[in-house]
């Protein structure tokens, strides 16, 4: 048993260590309030030399764009070294909201998705780098509504966007021919309601896919509309607006147009097999189809959203991500240098764009005339130009804090609605009295 | 449901539990229980203890603010936390009988003498309590799935209609039971044949000697004697139930409409999704009470079997 | 093994036809126990794309090795093994021989703190570990153990079911055997190890399996204590081809099934034990 000295050493000053870093962290009350950290003046950035070495996390298509990029970028940065890791997607957050509250063990930059960001800047007021000095000159190239997901109060800036999730329709071309549909007469949902009942009257064919454990559509309605889950600060699960989006789901479950089908790999099957007709989602959606169903080439096409009125916006938001520094990175100069070099500028944007098909929030990319290009699995359609001209017309709309209490018990009134069949009005207003309790809240009105 | 729990009462003795009557010197003692105490106060005393202080207090943007025993108060009027108790206590009653049940009549099924290759079928049937989680939900996904699934299909096959078995609140409560009785089955089973194999030849013997049929011997002479190693398992399937979380977190994430949430799976989304970690700690010092009251019924159980 | 019906020879036509419903009950509770592993297996020899047909595929393709090679690019499957193993093996020694002594203790000692440690032991096992995880982990960063193996292995050493389980197989061991080691001069470390461990091998054997199985398994705490890819352990490397808008299922299938080889392995070969040690001599006719 050698290793009992050893072990019991390395115990011993494990244990002195953590006494005292214990009395301080509770003295500390862990994360703490406050303010957040500056990131510093604009001077020392302008010719300033940046070294050393920076870990960033992220995942998925985001983590090999970065692992792609960070090697050009350290060959413009000598003595410098940018560390990608891929941490997954489905735990990211445990793993990052642990290293906020612990306030220590975070990489120097991290990858939040955007409707996120406020809930994190909300509880971890102090965890963040506030980048106002440095970024906020880039207000003005980004996307609307993205940059509105990374500010806060007075404008503070506390990350900067990198891909948007401009909303459409993708459409079967073949199911809509076959029942003599055309897709460009989806002027409001109510044109789509009609059209899925003669889609599925023609083909037998339902019109879209949701699932059961979340709140469906119902989030990409509401921002379509200009709002989520909070107006002001205030409880905003029953406004009109909301109602009207419930109601026409309701109407869509009600026509027997939902299939519903369990998860990702759910939605991807049945779209896969054919099961519904449409797809109301965001641009990234192309590349699953180019990835999962390559046999299916030709037989799509995109189409805006359909609108509340005839005159309305035509589009909406799912998804995207911002890269954030957290305030207990070491080296947050070296992590601003990367993100500015990653994010700012048109070159790198339109890169990623092409290889690893994440959407642009910066806006001069959306110029490139790649997006221009006709896109042979869309049957010739230039889609990208598409999603690129209704990426300028999204709503900017209110995170909050509470935002994943919201969701719970929005998704329990969609549920209740969809699969109980109460009615949206009704359930609408019991979730707003209970999220008012919940939270502490007023309600809009 | 992860690793068996409180081994330590059901099984216990005939005999009293040891009067440790070695009057040796206590540095003796700590030379064996040191290291593993010290373990305890590294790494438990402080994460321990600072889940209960925070189970009365709340944040508010960083800040942190004592309320007593607010935190507590909330679950009674939280309608979310009641189902989960609701759905807990519905998986007490029904999975775990069927569960133990199963696995007997497996057990007594691989206890046969005839039987060959019994350490083959035990590991197969042992097999699914060692699946990885990732596997195991995506498994279950695509068995599950209503269109096409292979339960479906097999359903179909037979002339029943499709099951909606995730996306309806009642279906994805019996699809949750159905998919624990899976795992856990086989691993009750093994540790009831074990049972079944300490017990001495002569018993089944003198059973057959006086004439009684294989079935009425379980039934009268073996089932009797096997009762500790029962109630084993039944004590950690039910603390492994009022700890569920893996299943039904990569099942169904609690839903749909909260059919399948948990208390630990509450306990997890008021925590890292809400970042409301004052009532999650709370809700943990919940659980802990509900398990320690297991506990003590079960020792009053034990109490009992013992008088017989 | 138990010799139930030993006695007779001849074999009444009845019984065997109660033989073959036995068989057959056994076999079809083996296929329901067996069908999602064929199913992994399965789509391990699938593209991600074909596992998205309706139904999906239920003979093997000819991707596997497509898939082998993917795995070993995209998250260095041989390297995650590797390290997997080193902590799994780390681990259960340590924490299989502090759980041994600490039951050892427990059961043939009083002594002062013995209440309180039982204690500890119980409040341990009965409360959720999710909310443990914020302040072990601030402990792990305080001492700049983020990132570290050990961070991984040293927090769950103390494992309050080990402890259990050795206590319960100790309360049982003479105290007799004790004393004549005593009288002949062996001090109380070599009796334990010399004397008392070797015959509680079963039950050592049921806790190695138990203790390996949970920390191979493990995921939350080693994805929060690794921060570099190289350290991954299998289960947090296997995470990661879950994204955002891809999943990559057929990597995820045969990574798993591989990752449950060594699992069976390490019952197959210690079942006996296993299976001897769960009980102990605690259930005696």
């Amino acid at each position: 048993m050698s290793t009992g000295p050893t072990r019991r050493a390395v115990l011993a000053t494990g244990f002195a260590t953590a006494a005292s870093s214990l009395v301080s962290a509770c003295a500390m009350g862990g994360a703490g309030g406050g303010q957040a950290r500056d990131i510093g003046g604009r001077k020392d950035d302008e010719g300033g030399k940046v070294s050393g070495g920076i870990t960033v996390w992220s995942w998925d298509v985001a983590a090999k764009a970065m692992k792609r990029l960070a090697r050009t970028f350290e060959e413009r940065h000598p003595g410098t070294t940018v560390d990608i890791v891929d941490i997954g997607y489905d735990n990211a957050y445990d793993k990052i909201i642990v290293g906020l509250r612990g306030g220590s063990g975070l990489a120097d930059v991290l990858t939040v998705s955007g409707s996120h960001m406020p809930r994190f800047t909300g509880n971890f007021p102090s965890g963040f780098y506030d980048l106002t000095s440095l970024g906020g000159r880039y207000g003005g190239d980004f996307d609307r509504a993205a940059w509105h997901t990374v500010t806060g109060k007075d404008s503070a800036v506390f990350a900067l966007p990198w891909d948007i999730g401009p909303c459409a329709l993708y459409y079967r071309r073949d199911h809509f021919r076959a029942a003599g549909v055309d897709p460009a007469s989806l002027v409001t949902w109510d044109d789509y309601v009609t059209a899925g009942v003669r889609i599925k009257k023609a083909t037998g064919r339902k019109l879209l896919i949701m699932d059961s454990t979340d709140a469906g559509i119902l989030p990409m309605l509401l921002q379509q509309q200009g709002q989520y889950y909070f107006k002001g600060g205030r409880v905003a699960l029953d406004t009109p607006e909301a109602v009207r989006a419930l109601t026409l789901m309701k109407s869509l479950q009600d026509e027997g147009l939902v299939d519903y089908e369990k998860g990702w790999d759910g939605l991807v099957t049945g779209t896969k097999e054919g099961k519904a007709t449409t797809t109301p989602t965001a641009a990234w959606w192309t590349g699953t189809l180019t990835d999962e169903m390559p046999e299916l080439k030709g037989r799509f096409g995109v189409v805006p959203l359909p609108g509340f009125t005839a005159d309305g916006i035509r589009t909406s938001n799912m998804g995207g991500s911002t890269l954030c520094v957290p305030a207990q990175s070491k080296n947050p100069r070296l992590a601003w240098a990367f993100m500015e070099f990653l994010l700012t500028g048109k070159a790198n944007q339109v890169s990623m764009l092409k290889r690893e098909g994440l959407f642009p929030a910066y806006l001069p990319a959306l110029d490139d005339p790649y997006l221009s290009t006709k896109q042979e699995y869309f049957g010739g359609q230039a889609a990208l130009d598409v999603f690129a001209r209704l990426a300028r017309n999204i709503p900017p709309v209110e995170y909050n804090k509470d935002d994943a209490k919201a969701t719970d018990i929005m998704v329990s009134a969609v549920t209740g609605v969809m699969l109980r069949g109460k009615d949206p009005r009704a359930a609408l207003d019991s979730a707003a009295r209970q999220l008012a309790a919940a939270t502490g809240r007023e309600r809009v009105k | 449901m992860a690793v068996p729990t409180t081994y330590d009462r059901p099984v216990a003795p005939a005999r009293a539990p040891a009067p440790a009557r070695r009057r040796r010197r206590r540095p003796t003692a700590w030379i064996f229980a040191g290291p593993a105490a010290v373990l305890f106060a590294l790494f438990f005393a402080y994460p321990l203890g600072a889940s209960l202080l925070q189970s009365f207090t709340t944040e508010d943007a960083g800040a942190t603010h004592w309320v007593g025993l607010d935190q507590y108060r909330r679950m009674i009027h939280d309608p979310a936390f009641l189902e989960s108790l609701f759905n807990t206590g519905i998986i007490l009653v029904v999975q775990v009988p069927v569960m133990i049940g199963l696995a007997l009549v497996l057990a007594v099924l691989l206890n046969q003498s005839w039987l060959r290759f019994r350490g083959t079928w035990r590991a197969v049937y042992f097999l699914p309590a060692v699946t990885t989680l990732v596997a195991y939900a995506v498994v279950f996904q695509v068995l599950l799935k209503t269109d096409g699934g292979l339960v479906n299909q097999i359903l179909g096959a037979v002339g029943i209609g499709q099951v909606d078995w995730l996306n309806s609140p009642t279906w994805a409560r019996v699809s949750l039971i159905a998919s624990l009785t899976w795992r856990w089955t086989g691993y009750n089973a093994v540790i009831l044949l074990a049972g079944l194999q300490s017990i001495g030849k002569e018993q089944y013997e003198a059973a057959a000697i006086d004439g009684s049929g294989t079935l009425s011997t379980y039934t009268r002479v073996i089932l009797p004697q096997l009762r500790p190693v029962v109630l084993f398992c039944v004590i950690t399937s039910t603390i492994g139930t009022l700890q569920l979380f893996d299943e039904n977190y990569v099942l169904t994430r609690g839903g749909p409409d909260d059919a399948t949430l948990t208390p630990v799976v509450y306990l997890y989304k008021a925590g890292f999704q809400q970042l409301d970690f004052g009532y999650a700690a709370a809700i943990a010092w919940v659980v802990v009470a509900l398990i320690a009251a297991v506990s003590a019924l079960q020792y009053v159980a034990f109490g009992r079997e013992r008088r017989q | 093994m138990t010799a139930l019906q030993q006695a007779s020879v001849r074999i009444h036509p009845a019984r065997r036809a109660g033989r073959y419903l036995i068989r057959l009950l056994l076999v079809a509770g083996a296929v329901v126990s067996l069908v999602p592993f064929l199913w992994m297996a399965i789509a391990a020899t699938h593209s991600t794309s074909d596992l998205f047909h309706s139904p999906p595929p239920f003979l093997p393709g000819g991707r596997l090795l497509d898939n082998l090679v993917r795995l070993q690019d995209t998250i260095g499957f041989g390297r995650v093994l590797l390290n997997s193993v080193g902590i799994a093996v780390v681990h259960t020694a340590l924490s299989s021989l502090i759980s041994a002594m600490c039951g050892y203790g427990l059961a043939k000692y009083r002594f002062r703190g013995r209440g309180l440690l039982l204690g500890a032991v119980l409040a341990t096992m009965m409360i959720p570990f999710q909310v443990l995880l914020v302040p072990l982990f601030q402990m792990m960063a305080s001492v700049g153990w983020i990132d570290s193996y050990q961070a991984v292995i040293l927090p769950f050493l103390a494992n309050s079911f080990g402890i259990l389980l050795m206590r319960q197989s100790f309360v049982d061991f003479p105290d007799e055997l004790l004393e004549s080691a005593r009288i002949d001069g062996s001090g109380e470390l070599r009796t334990f190890y010399q004397v008392v461990l070797p015959c509680v091998r079963p039950q050592l054997g049921a806790l190695v399996i138990f203790t390996f199985m949970a920390q191979w398994n493990s995921f939350i705490w080693p994805l929060l204590m690794l921060n570099s890819e190289d350290k991954y352990t299998v289960p947090v490397a296997l995470n990661t081809l879950t994204g955002l808008s891809h999943v990559d299922y057929s990597g995820l299938m045969l990574g798993s099934l591989l990752a449950t080889l060594p699992l069976m392995l390490l019952f197959l070969v210690f079942q006996r034990q296993f299976v001897a040690g769960l009980l102990g001599g605690a259930v005696k006719g």
